[in-house]
């Protein structure tokens, strides 16, 4: 059995880097970054997030192969900041975004909570159909093809 | 500045929650919420049954019915962060009580009448462990009920039906559940449905839809779109629209409550953009200095919240026009 460890796909190796910065030699301001073991989900997140920056001229990202895990993002400034400025820049704005709507879910929960929504539901699949009073499972009459 | 990103919980119910995401424009707003998606998907962790032993089993299913049976069964997964090391951290041989929960299954029919082994016939199986990795307190921080399958003492939750056996049948097994995230496995999902909708009348026009005659009459509305104005006859494609109002639902199996569900998942999204951060930092710092400056925080002090960019410009102006300072705000 030769098949690599499937977390291989999403926890970086021992002394693996995370992200590798290439500097484009033709294009001012623009550089490629490799980032390792992270896929679409981190990947198309930072490229809406970098186009929504005045000072981005390019921000584009893919996953070169579906079977290697790492996707590669290409960026272009206009010279105000670096690619690596304007990438570290989408991270804490998004970083911003989430601990933001971390708190506003925390006040909707605990809102819904004092209202007694979570925990009373009459049944963990929602309300029962209202010809039956127990669970299928406790009900008597048997599965039409159930002939022991 | 544009408006607040806003949240408004429609639904909560023990095992899902509804709720609208407004005003997360960024213009990233679609796949930021995507990405939430995703992420509550496949990157939250729980336990899962990973490896079954079986002693004796004369049932009418094979071994490995039964084995893929068993690890589709949701166990309770509360405090599976500081409750259980991921297999791969742990130093033990093949598994222990801080890398594992051991699941115990024993029935044999001596009746007349079949019985259906269900989840609520496993028992998590507290033992002493000979061959365990270094020591923690990990089985301390565990949570009421850790391990233990969804609704077991709990009559209102059918179990999940694993094998009917009839007199003389026996099934006795050992089950090691491990912590995983779905991306190993889709067993450690937390999420068993996730909705997720935009514009419900197809304003934006990211989609067509097919029709024979009638599009209106052929395309039945979403509960959704009663939270927004359906637009005129005569209203004009607007395509500088952006999406704005994203509709949730996370549906979970039981696994975690779905408030840590969407908690967990925001902790993982900020957990990988850390690591990119602190990733962009290392590698600056070894282009400027040449050398490796011996940064290594562990992530969790590193105070990406609001972290000061402390980096020397490396890529100078290539003659291109600048519009002044970056003025965009979140």
């Amino acid at each position: 059995m030769n098949a690599p460890n499937r977390h291989e796909l999403f926890v970086l190796d021992d002394g693996e880097k995370g992200v590798e910065v290439i500097e484009d030699t033709k294009i001012p301001n623009a550089a490629t970054f490799k980032i390792i073991k992270q896929d679409h989900t981190l990947g198309n997140m930072l490229r809406s997030q970098l186009l929504a920056m005045p000072s981005i001229l390019f921000a584009g990202y893919k996953v070169p192969h579906p079977l290697e895990p790492y996707f590669i993002l290409k960026i272009q400034t206009d010279g105000s900041i670096t690619p690596t400025e304007a990438l570290e820049q989408a991270g804490n704005a998004l970083l911003k975004l989430i601990s933001d709507l971390q708190a506003k879910f925390k006040a909707e929960f605990a809102y819904k909570d004092v209202e007694g929504v979570d925990g009373v539901a009459e049944d963990p699949y929602g309300a029962l159909p209202s010809n039956m009073t127990t669970s299928a499972w406790g009900s008597s009459t048997r599965f039409y093809a159930d002939y022991s | 500045m544009p408006g607040e990103a806003t949240v408004r919980i429609r639904e909560l119910k023990k095992d899902r929650v509804n709720f609208v995401l407004e005003n997360v424009d960024l213009a990233g707003g679609t796949s930021f919420a995507n990405s939430l998606r995703r992420v509550v998907m496949a990157d939250v962790p729980t336990v899962a049954i990973d490896m079954v032993e079986i002693e004796s089993n004369t049932t009418v299913l094979p071994d490995e019915f039964i084995a893929h049976r068993l690890g589709m069964i949701p166990l309770i997964s509360t405090s599976c962060d500081e409750g259980i090391r991921y297999p791969r951290e742990c130093n033990c041989t093949s598994h222990c009580q801080y890398c594992s929960v051991e699941l115990q299954l024993n029935i044999t029919c001596t009746d007349d009448t079949t019985i259906d082994v269900t989840s609520n016939h496993l028992d998590v199986y507290t033992g002493e462990q000979t061959d365990a990795g270094d020591d923690g307190d990990e089985p301390s921080k565990r949570g009421e009920g850790f391990g233990m399958p969804v609704g077991k003492n709990d009559p209102s939750v059918p179990p999940v039906l694993l094998c009917k056996i009839r007199k003389g049948q026996e099934l006795k097994l050992k089950c090691i559940a491990r912590k995983g995230i779905a991306k190993e496995h889709a067993k450690w999902s937390p999420c068993s449905a996730v909705a997720f909708e935009y514009d419900p009348h197809n304003k934006l026009r990211h989609t067509s839809h097919w029709f024979e005659q009638d599009e209106r009459a052929e395309w039945p509305l979403s509960e959704n779109a009663i939270e927004e104005d359906a637009p005129r006859e005569d209203e004009p494609f607007d395509f500088l629209a952006k999406p704005e109002r994203f509709y949730m639902t996370v549906e979970t199996v039981g696994s975690l409550k779905p408030r840590d569900v969407i908690f967990k998942g925001f902790e993982e999204l900020q957990t990988k953009l850390a690591n990119l951060i602190h990733g962009l930092k290392s590698t600056t710092e070894i282009e400027t200095n040449g050398r490796m400056t011996g940064h290594v925080v562990p992530i969790a002090q590193t105070g990406w919240g609001q972290g000061p960019t402390t980096m020397n410009g490396t890529g100078g102006g290539g003659g291109w026009e600048s519009p002044g300072a970056a003025g965009w705000s979140v």
